[in-house]
């Protein structure tokens, strides 16, 4: 890509310092023991950076392999889930990372010149860059945690106010036929006796399983013990009877305004008729894919604010850029990722 | 043992050179039991003469060269080849040739094994740890073995309850996972009656090694009386009686977890139980007591109104609703897999485990002047005492 | 770790006392923080050498609780489920992996690529450091936190990621497992940068020593494979802490995806583990029958071959485990295609025997013994590629013995090989041969015993990881079979521990190691033993490696030195001798 002098900086003092093995003083003192000059050095570093990115790439790959395994699989859940994502902040997200990807490499040529200045002002760019990502991307994920669109097991949690599940127990317990009683305040004992006597309880949580035989297996022979788990213990004791009795006050709270408490929670997925079985799979994926790129922006952070330290330190020069170049080389990978995992998950 | 060493090397001696022992065991393989046994140990002993030739040939080189041309001098001046690209490109196609024809053997006889035959006669299988459900087309259900007819494909449809098992009958030479989640399946036409050992060959936990089962294989028409006995079996038998037949069928798929000499287990011993659960002993993993919740409610665990058969019940059926403090939430529900009457039978053995059992735990046979004949119905007016809550009905 | 005194008033060489390795800077810091490849490399000898203890240790509690039917040993099977998968994860992720690359590849590979250091020396000390951290993690589990690893060293789901069925140790041991992959990534990239831009004037890739193509074709498995593994023991974490579902049915989840995503990398790492055990094969066979190896450019081949096939081929773990019919069929092919380059090794090192000049020291018979042990262990690798005979083998411990054959007898002997090849390099002194030979006898002898019972045992039905073997229908035999397997192992254990007392011994009072005791012509043997801290004041000229005729025996050194009449590399005017390649 560029081309390093080949000749050493003979003025370059202080050879003692950087090693105790320093055998030749003609080295200039970025210039490791073992190596003959500059530009092999800097070659090195960029195949080992190559190497590594590799390395990331497949990382990432993994996951990318599990996305198209599932969605192949279950092209529904994807269609459904795709549709609580904002495509405005995801779209707003790809620009910011795109800027900061153009600021890096405006950076890398700053330090090629030997404009100290300038690339302090890109590598600050690319900061802020960074810094509006994971604003950014702390919306949306605050978002999704309030309205319960979680990975895995917990999307199957209630949401915090439990005492308005209590009540939606009952509702589908009537629907059932294990009469209970309408009475909120009165018929809560007798709820809970009668939902703690039925073979199969009855909850939305156990719905989302119980509905879908593919989701437990073949057949009602092999419940999976975890779906037991959950239906049974879960669902009876810290639900059904500890909770209930934990939040008398919240149950008040809900009595006075019922109406606004029932609207708030028919927006849950979790309450939408239409939702394909097992759709935290795509939030599953959601999180673990875009949370490890986030990650991957955070290292990326900590390597810009060192780079940035160096520059100040005046470590650079014409001839020895070569941090600048592989964390330059670093960040476009990190933006690239997220070019593949924007259409992934937001717009296709 | 000493025999057992000289049999071996017989064994080795007559396997090697293609012959077998009776019931076609040689050093290598055990005995052959299945129509597709003889197949597979004539491919394996293919395979086994490939590799003697190879690894005679690189034995003899080694040690002769070894030998021949054993360091005489400090300095050796040597002019001889340092590659001779034909013998090379010889000594890379001529193997090759040889796995092709291995490669295209095991791949037809994998073909047969995994294609079962049309009207084969199909156990649904269950594996759970750590014990085996095998059912049969008429209802009957078997724990731990399993009858089979003899010259008939036999189609295993399998699956798991928790983690994953794997069927492995080495007389039959098959073997498949089972998997949760998913049907996986297994056949094969026995073709010898006995009694044959299938194993769990996938990992799966503390009773892996404890995960056995016998394979009874009978003649056709043995096989149809046994069948319809086993169909009828509990259903038969006087109530008194049934106590003995959890203790002798049932009990074993319990005993890779529970005891009945009060010796510690992955689960509370049965030794005592009852009268733990009477007194409202045990404290359970979500800080509830078994007394509290005797006096709560409508009485559905007191004691007085058949309390202690509603949990024990409860605990067979719906196992991780409450768990006893100090254990895992391991066990797996007998939901689907145990008859109301077997629950029964189960709690009745509980109820009365020195009845049933020797104190070393091991099975005490029904005294011979009460053994019911085989069939015998119409006994099951007599109603045990104590059974006053009466089980609950489904 | 301490340095190893070197008293000055009888150097061999001038520059020995002045300049060497061990004794450049001293004090435990100066090891531990430093920078130099080769202190390194004895840093991971070390370490994969105290690792390797303690997982033999659990190997003898294993092979003594199978004593008897009951159990000979512990009265809980978790107890043996614990020491079995403490044994397959410590030998495989801590020992097996690290021991050739990370151990003597990094001593070796700079001095024998004529480099001073391996490109990245920071990375490869921080890449130790990982491995330490590791390390650390195996050790918690060791003790049992949170009831300790029970789940076999390929954490199997659902099993390791249920709660109450596996213990919460296996959290802590995919952690250790995860910071062990960097290390090994770490390491590749180090090897593979390093013999790309650090080969000297005159090291041409074709002649370069087989031994770094082996490391060379390892470096690129360990770097493509293990981020796979990453990501593997990644998903298993948040699915055993958060329920992610990703390998649970009842989520909608496939636990068979977690068997692709780990033999994806598992089965590469098998060939992590033999293609530089491979290699040292090629540099031991060579230099200890003074005869130049024969076949150069299929060995390296091959080498890159079975690189590429190996990540070909992982369904072959799997096909009692759900796949379809064709998948099966199309892994045992590909499986079969990556027997051919094993063979090809096989036969160019016996072709290099023929007429060579071999000396039966203890390098060159842990050689031979490999070539016997690999034979095995390579051709009963037929039966399990062969789809109909593997169902009755699968999981058995048939496999157990394979893999035995493989990994240890073949990996773990060709590094013990290396380890005495290179040991007059490291260490400066010569162990004792006789003692040597014995050990080797005991090694080998007990080896066989131990796992070529195996293949009867498991041909016969006894599945792996039984803690105990009663009530069965063949008991009495699988007895038999498990009580000579133990006795097996104790006389490979007895063997282990003759080899470590000589080598320890000769630490202290072992004779003087001249630069070049076995006439190896690769360049480790032109620097003094131990070398020079920077190993080359000048970049060497190189010539073919294997040309042992420049060669002469020096009687006041007890060592090989070069003829007069020939100029020595190092010096840019090379003899015209060394050309071709």
């Amino acid at each position: 890509m560029t081309q390093v002098p080949m000749e050493h900086d003979h003025h370059e003092a202080g050879l003692h310092g950087h090693d105790v093995h320093d055998a030749h003083h003609d080295h200039p003192k970025e210039l490791g023991h073992h190596w003959d000059n500059l530009n092999q050095q800097f070659e090195a570093g960029k195949l080992g950076m190559w190497l590594f990115l590799a390395t990331e790439i497949l990382l990432f790959g993994g996951l990318f392999c599990g996305y198209a395994i599932w969605r192949g699989n279950h092209p529904d859940i994807f269609a459904y889930g795709s549709q609580f994502l904002s495509v405005k902040w995801g779209a707003i997200n790809t620009c910011v990372l795109l800027l900061s990807s153009m600021t890096m490499a405006m950076g890398v040529t700053m330090a090629q010149r030997g404009n100290k200045p300038g690339l302090i002002i890109c590598l600050v760019l690319t900061l802020l860059g960074a810094f509006g990502f994971l604003g950014i991307k702390y919306v949306e994920y605050s978002h999704k945690f309030h309205e319960g669109l979680l990975p895995g097991i917990a999307f199957y949690e209630k949401p915090s106010d439990s005492h308005i599940w209590v009540e939606i127990e009952e509702q589908a317990g009537d629907q059932q036929e294990t009469s209970i009683a309408t009475d909120v305040a009165e018929s809560k004992e007798e709820a809970e006796l009668q939902m703690a006597r039925a073979d199969l309880p009855v909850m939305p949580a156990a719905e989302a399983t119980t509905n879908e035989p593919a989701a437990i297996g073949p057949s009602g022979l092999n419940q999976s013990r975890v779906v037991q788990e959950e239906e049974t213990y879960r669902v009876f004791y810290k639900e059904g009877r500890i909770a209930a009795q934990e939040d008398q006050a919240a149950m008040a709270e809900y009595a006075e305004h019922p109406e606004e408490a029932m609207r708030e929670l028919e927006k849950h997925p979790l309450q939408d008729p239409d939702r394909p079985p097992n759709a935290q799979k795509f939030f599953t994926i959601y999180f673990l894919m875009t949370g490890l790129h986030g990650i991957h922006v955070v290292v990326g952070v900590i390597v810009i604010l060192w780079l940035i330290y160096l520059t100040f330190r005046g470590r650079f020069s014409p001839h020895y850029y070569t941090p600048v170049d592989c964390g330059g080389l670093y960040w476009h990978v990190v933006d690239l990722i997220w070019i593949f995992l924007f259409p992934l998950f937001y717009l296709i | 043992m000493i025999t057992l060493v000289a049999d071996i090397i017989q064994a080795e001696a007559l396997g090697t050179l293609g012959a077998t022992l009776a019931g076609g065991a040689t050093y290598w393989m055990p005995e052959q039991a299945s129509e597709v046994a003889p197949k597979i140990d004539w491919l394996f002993e293919f395979i086994n003469v490939i590799c003697y030739i190879f690894f005679g040939a690189i034995l003899i080189l080694t040690v002769g060269f070894s030998i021949a041309y054993r360091r005489r001098k400090r300095v050796h001046q040597d002019k001889s080849a340092t590659h001779h690209t034909a013998l090379e490109v010889t000594w890379t196609i001529v193997p090759l040739l040889i796995v092709i024809v291995m490669f295209y053997m095991g791949m037809t006889g994998y073909m047969y094994l995994d294609t079962v035959p049309e009207n084969a006669y199909e156990v649904r299988v269950n594996g759970q740890v750590w014990s085996w459900t095998f059912q049969h087309p008429n209802g009957a259900v078997e724990g731990n073995q399993v009858t089979l007819p003899m010259d008939r494909p036999v189609q295993f449809i399998m699956t798991s309850s928790d983690v994953l098992h794997a069927v492995f009958i080495p007389a039959f030479r098959v073997k498949n996972d089972v998997v949760p989640g998913r049907y996986r399946t297994l056949w094969f036409t026995a073709t010898k009656p006995g009694e044959y050992q299938l194993m769990c060959a996938e990992y799966c936990g503390k009773g892996h090694s404890d995960m056995l089962a016998r394979v009874f294989v009978l003649p056709e028409e043995e096989f149809q009386i046994e069948i319809a006995r086993l169909a009828q079996e509990y259903m038969d038998l006087p109530t008194e009686a049934l106590g003995y037949y959890a203790a002798d069928k049932l009990y074993p798929r319990c005993a890779s977890c529970h005891t009945v000499n009060g010796d510690p287990g992955t689960g509370p011993s049965f030794k005592g139980l009852w009268e733990r659960t009477q007194a409202g002993e045990q404290k359970f993993t979500n800080g509830a007591t078994l007394s509290q919740l005797q006096k709560q409610g409508d009485g559905f665990y007191d004691p007085a109104m058949g309390g202690v058969q509603n949990y024990l019940r409860e605990s067979i059926l719906y196992p991780q609703k409450l768990i006893n403090e100090g254990y895992g939430p391991v066990m797996p529900s007998f939901k689907g897999q145990l008859k109301e009457r077997q629950v029964d039978a189960l709690i009745m053995m509980i109820r009365e485990l020195e009845t049933y059992f020797e104190p070393d735990g091991s099975f005490k046979p029904q005294p011979e002047n009460t053994t019911p004949a085989e069939g015998a119905a119409g006994t099951e007016e007599a109603t045990t005492p104590k059974q006053d809550g009466g089980s609950p009905e489904a | 770790m301490t340095t190893i005194p070197v008293p000055p008033s009888q150097p061999v060489t001038p520059e020995l006392a002045r300049d060497n390795y061990l004794t450049y800077t001293r004090g435990i810091w100066s090891w531990l923080f430093t920078l130099d490849h080769k202190r390194i490399g004895v840093m991971y000898l070390c370490g994969v050498l105290s690792m390797f203890f303690v997982g033999g240790i659990f190997a003898l509690l294993v092979r003594t609780q199978l004593l008897t039917p009951e159990g000979a040993v512990f009265n809980d099977n978790a107890n043996y489920n614990r020491a079995f998968t403490l044994h397959g994860a410590i030998m495989v992720f801590l020992v097996i992996i690290p021991s050739v690359p990370a151990a003597l590849g990094n001593f070796v590979l700079p001095i024998m690529l004529g480099a001073k250091d391996v490109a990245f020396p920071r990375l490869n000390l921080f890449s130790f450091w990982l491995w330490m951290a590791g390390a650390v993690f195996f050790i918690l589990v060791l003790v049992n936190v949170d009831g300790g690893l029970d789940t076999g060293w390929t954490f199997y789901t659902p099993y390791s990621t249920t709660d109450g069925m596996a213990f919460g140790g296996v959290l802590w041991a995919v952690i250790g497992v995860f910071i062990l992959g960097f290390s090994s990534i770490f390491t590749g990239m180090n090897f593979i940068v390093t013999i790309h831009r650090l080969r000297p004037p005159g090291m041409t890739w074709f002649r370069m020593p087989l031994f770094l193509w082996a490391l060379y074709a390892t470096a690129l498995i360990q770097v493509l494979a293990t981020p796979v593994l990453g990501i593997t023991v990644a998903l298993l974490f948040m699915e055993r802490l958060f329920g992610m579902g990703f390998f649970n049915p009842a989520l909608g989840g496939d636990p068979v995806l977690y068997q692709h995503f780990f033999w994806f990398y598992s089965h590469p790492a098998v060939y992590i583990m033999i293609l530089p055990a491979m290699g040292i094969i090629s540099e031991l066979i060579s230099v200890h029958s003074h005869k130049h190896i024969f076949g150069y450019r299929f060995i390296a081949f091959s080498s890159i071959a079975i690189a590429v096939f190996g990540f070909l081929v992982w369904g072959h773990h799997m096909f009692t485990s759900g796949q379809s019919q064709l998948i099966n069929v199309i892994f045992s092919a590909i499986t079969f295609s990556v027997s051919i380059p094993s063979a090809i090794k096989v036969f160019n090192w016996l072709a290099t025997l023929y007429r060579g000049s071999i000396s039966l020291n203890t390098p060159m018979l842990y050689a031979l013994g490999f070539i016997v042990i690999f034979a095995i262990g390579g051709l009963t690798g037929l039966h399990l590629g062969t789809l109909a005979t593997d169902i009755h083998l699968h999981d058995t411990y048939f496999v157990v013995a394979h893999f035995h054959y493989v990994m240890m007898g073949s990996a773990l002997i060709a590094m013990i090989g290396g380890m005495h090849h290179w040991w007059p390099k490291m260490t400066g002194r010569m162990y004792n041969e006789n003692w040597g030979r014995f050990g080797f006898a005991l090694v080998f002898i007990g080896f066989n015993v131990t796992f070529f019972t195996q293949f009867a045992l498991g041909s016969q039905g006894m599945p792996r990881r039984y803690a105990t073997y009663n009530g069965m229908v063949l008991t009495d035999l699988y007895h038999l079979y498990h009580v000579i397997s133990t006795i097996g192992s104790y006389i490979l254990a007895l063997g282990f521990f003759v080899t470590a007392g000589y080598l320890l011994h000769s630490i202290f009072a072992g004779k003087r190691a001249p630069d070049n005791p076995w006439g190896g012509r690769s360049l480790e043997w032109q620097c003094t033993s131990p070398p020079p801290h920077d190993n080359f004041k000048e970049a060497p000229t190189v010539g073919d490696c294997y040309d042992y005729s420049v060669l002469e025996w020096d009687e006041s050194q007890q060592g090989y030195k070069w003829r007069e009449d020939i100029e020595r590399p190092g010096n840019p005017h090379v003899s015209g001798k060394d050309g071709h390649a």
